[in-house]
């Protein structure tokens, strides 16, 4: 278990470090779609199958893909314009943020109950269920406002599209 | 898995343990991709043949009786040809494409139940892992169309991401209702679910309408005609894989064909019952039986997909779109909503009246407000 | 009702799919010809390659050696030899009958100019060899096929042919020992190739040349021909008699001489036999009045018809 907790941990580490240094944008966003393939395979590991199968849905088939799209649009691409390397002159500022935020959360999370509200140790077949009466009763609120959130941003984005239309 | 694993130490308990632990992972593997590449080059043959009979063609019929080793011949003819790549290519990117495209192809055979009590993995997600990982082929046929540096091979990248991105969600929705039948996700549970008569999914009114939607989504998924805009000969040449030959362009026609037939499995899984069928619950030949069950309704699904090849046109990429999001969506969505009205019914008979209802007036109405739309003339910004 | 036109495309291609298994007339349905089995009729006008005519046996082959063809096919595909006895009498067949495959471009021009329907264009397609410069020239063996086969393969166009054609002339008496020519494939080297082709286009001199064409033609300037044939009114050294040799220059050459000679002269020097005598005796019946018909030197065409025509006149006798 160990053995593969390092493997999938260093493949983990090298997408996200490989994500940040590479000077091709598509490049990047690949190693970064590694990094996210990692992750998903530690929930695996923790027998969280729910979580790593969401993962992989969302962040790999559409976080992934929206970047794509984002990155299309862009020009340079394959970041032989401009003289700058990819690692800024504020490389350290970066560092000093993502520790920062790091810690916070670990210590956070660590304070909150929130773990042990989590149906922890519930039957394999019981974590989906477990997670979906919680979502619809204890946390219904942060559900709906994140409904309302996302509601508000595909009306928004057709009102902007609407526009566009317009225009022509 | 398991059960291999017992039946290996019960009949030759002297092997050493991790020797038949490696043995319970591997056999199953084995016999799945085994099996399932037979499949795969016989859909090839199938496929070229009934094409050619709906065209009033002979098709191949050459190589062996009735050009049954066609795909051999296929295959040996592709693995000679010389490897091209673009002077301008990436090449790392352009070597991982077809490789990462077979991958997710075959990852979901991993949960696909292929007989009573053989499943390679009976994940407790089986279905979310299943949809989950065949949107990993997006990724490739991107990486495949942006590192071959081809404005075709872009075109068909940009299409194809675009297409699955759409069509993903009507599927996931019209799954939702099948998951809240069996009330599990695991593929296992929801074949075991649809047990009785006429108790398969397809049979009931949200259950038909979910098929059909997600029947169209995974023909859109894998590009398959008339969904095949990615790869649309008359317009972009080859789309993704203009710039592949050779066995890289077999493992995207394999990637293709592999992704279709699980795709298959899994809509034989949700809808037909699965595996199940008279007598596939028989004693001793019940697994043979059931898979028996399995493969036919396989082959019912495959008959559907070049029917619908070997007959209808491609659509458009404004109609595809629109379809996906302005006609599948809406009814996956009120499709939800008829489930829900079918759980609280009262009996069994008042569900059914109330969910087909519900659903034939959304058909409509969502029809009627899709069609007799007509298109100004367009008009182009960059050009007067 | 929407969908209906989905639903009816389904319909059709399902009948064509079971037709295509069960109906009554499905070899009608399946139109592909199973291609080296059975094949597609060819229609009567399809040409690839010419060959030569024969009837009955191929000693009785319609080619005379008049070279029409060969002066006409505008690639210059064509190189013919005419057969010769031992005392270099000119026997009126070819013994060299060459077609450059890779050079000719399938016109038909050489049926068309072809004064004995010797000559007529095939339907033979299956030409294909291993080697690259395999059978890329043709040679007579190879081209005589007989007038069955002709018959066979465009029968309307052969019995119209064989409705124009005079009764097959009796074969020569005693078939002359063919005289070894050196034929396209013995020219081995680079340099003897070379040699040939600029020979063929007439561009050397003598002594280089080891293809028989010009060498002939030296010859044919040289040797009178046809005493035999001829009652020569005129003298028998006929200068002119050299188909190489330009009209005008061959009328200038004849300027002092008899009318039958002028006449002559203005033929196309080939010996075709096309009007029925050689040029000589042509001459002589035109001159001594047993023919009028001026318009039957086929290789000459129209200068040689206009000449004829003049000199007649000139004559007065028309």
């Amino acid at each position: 278990m160990t053995i593969v907790f390092l493997t999938l941990s260093a493949i983990t580490v090298l997408g996200a470090l490989l994500a940040v240094t590479l000077r091709n944008l598509v490049h990047c966003l690949l190693a970064l779609v590694l990094f996210f393939m990692g992750i998903a395979g530690h929930f695996f590991l923790l027998k969280a199958d729910f979580l790593g199968a969401v993962q992989i849905l969302i962040y790999i088939g559409a976080v992934a893909v929206l970047i794509l799209f984002a990155i299309m649009l862009t020009r340079n691409i394959s970041g032989t314009e401009g003289g700058r390397g990819s690692l800024g002159g504020a490389w350290w500022l970066g560092v000093g943020i993502a520790t920062t935020l790091a810690g916070a959360m670990c210590v956070f999370v660590r304070r909150s109950d929130l773990v042990s509200k989590l149906p922890y140790g519930a039957t394999e077949e019981g974590v989906v269920k477990e997670i979906g009466k919680l979502l619809v009763t204890d946390w219904v609120v942060p559900l709906e406002i994140m409904a309302v959130l996302l509601t508000a941003a595909l009306i928004g984005a057709v009102v902007i599209a609407l526009e566009e239309e317009k225009k022509r | 898995m398991d059960a291999i694993y017992k039946l290996i130490q019960h009949y030759a308990p002297k092997i050493p343990d991790l020797l038949a632990l490696a043995l319970a992972v591997l056999l199953p593997i084995a016999i799945v991709m085994g099996v399932f590449l037979t499949v795969f080059a016989l859909l090839t043959w199938v496929e070229r043949k009934a094409l050619g009979r709906i065209q009033n063609r002979r098709g191949p019929n050459r190589v062996g009786p009735v050009g049954l080793f066609q795909p051999v011949a296929d295959g040996l003819k592709l693995l000679t040809k010389e490897d091209i790549v673009p002077a301008a290519a990436d090449k790392v990117v352009h070597f991982l494409a077809p490789v990462l495209t077979v991958v997710p192809a075959f990852m979901v055979l991993a949960v696909v139940p292929v007989a009573k009590g053989f499943v390679p993995v009976d994940l407790n997600i089986g279905v979310l892992f299943a949809l989950a990982v065949s949107t990993g082929s997006v990724l490739a046929l991107f990486m495949a169309g942006w590192a071959s540096r081809n404005k075709f091979s872009l075109l068909g990248a940009m299409r194809s991401v675009a297409q699955v991105v759409s069509y993903e969600v009507p599927m996931v929705m019209a799954a939702v209702v099948i998951l809240m039948a069996a009330g599990t996700l695991s593929s296992v549970g929801i074949v075991e679910a649809q047990r009785g008569l006429a108790g398969w999914f397809v049979f009931k009114p949200w259950g038909l309408v979910a098929f059909v939607i997600f029947q169209l989504c995974a023909m859109a998924e894998v590009a398959r005609t008339p969904f095949d805009l990615p790869e649309a000969e008359s317009e972009i040449v080859a789309g993704y894989h203009t710039e592949y030959s050779g066995f890289k362009f077999a493992l995207f026609q394999m990637g293709e064909y592999v992704a279709a037939i699980t795709m298959g499995g899994i809509t034989v899984t949700m809808f037909l019952g699965g595996y199940l069928g008279p007598g596939s619950d028989l004693p001793k030949i019940g697994w043979l039986v059931s898979a028996g069950w399995f493969f036919a309704k396989l082959g019912i699904i495959v008959v559907i997909n070049i029917w619908a090849r070997g007959t209808w046109p491609r659509v458009r990429v404004d109609q595809l779109l629109g379809f996906a999001w302005k006609l599948l969506l809406p009814l996956a969505l009120v499709n939800i909503v008829a489930m829900a009205i079918w759980h609280f019914a009262s009996n069994k008979l008042v569900g059914w009246g109330a969910s087909a209802v519900v659903l034939a007036v959304a058909i409509v109405a969502l029809v009627k407000i899709n069609t007799g739309q007509t298109f100004e003339k367009r008009s182009y910004r960059f050009i007067s | 009702m929407i969908g209906k036109g989905l639903m009816d495309g389904l319909v059709v291609t399902a009948k064509n799919f079971v037709g295509s298994y069960f109906d009554g007339n499905r070899k009608e349905r399946l139109f592909t010809y199973q291609y080296p089995e059975e094949r597609m009729p060819l229609p009567e006008n399809s040409r690839t390659f010419p060959f030569l005519v024969y009837d009955g046996t191929p000693d009785q082959m319609r080619c005379t050696a008049c070279k029409v063809c060969e002066t006409e096919c505008p690639p210059q595909c064509i190189c013919i030899v005419m057969d010769r006895d031992a005392n270099g009498k000119p026997l009126r067949r070819p013994t060299v009958f060459d077609i450059d495959t890779s050079v000719c471009m399938q016109c038909g021009i050489c049926v068309e100019v072809c004064p004995f329907n010797a000559i007529k264009m095939d339907c033979d397609f299956e030409r294909s060899q291993y080697a690259r410069f395999d059978d890329l020239i043709t040679h007579l063996p190879t081209l005589l096929k007989s007038n069955e086969y002709y018959h066979q393969i465009k029968s309307a166009e052969a019995t119209r042919v064989d409705a124009t054609r005079k009764p097959a002339k009796k074969p020569a008496a005693a078939p002359t020992p063919v005289k070894p020519v050196p034929t396209s494939t013995d020219m081995r080297t680079e340099d003897e190739r070379q040699a040939w082709q600029r020979g063929y286009q007439g561009e050397v001199g003598a002594g280089e040349i080891v293809w028989p064409p010009v060498v002939l033609k030296k010859q044919s300037a040289r040797t009178p021909l046809e005493q035999s044939v001829s009652s020569a009114p005129a003298a028998n050294d006929v200068p002119w008699h050299d188909s190489g040799i330009e009209l005008e220059k061959r009328m200038e050459m004849a300027k002092e001489r008899p009318l039958a000679d002028k006449l002559m002269a203005a033929m196309a020097q080939v010996d075709c036999q096309a009007c029925g005598y050689d040029c000589r005796g042509y001459a002589n019946a035109l001159a001594s009045g047993e023919s009028k018909d001026y318009s039957r030197c086929a290789p000459g065409e129209e200068p040689t018809k206009n000449m004829l025509e003049k000199l007649m006149k000139e004559a007065g006798k028309i």
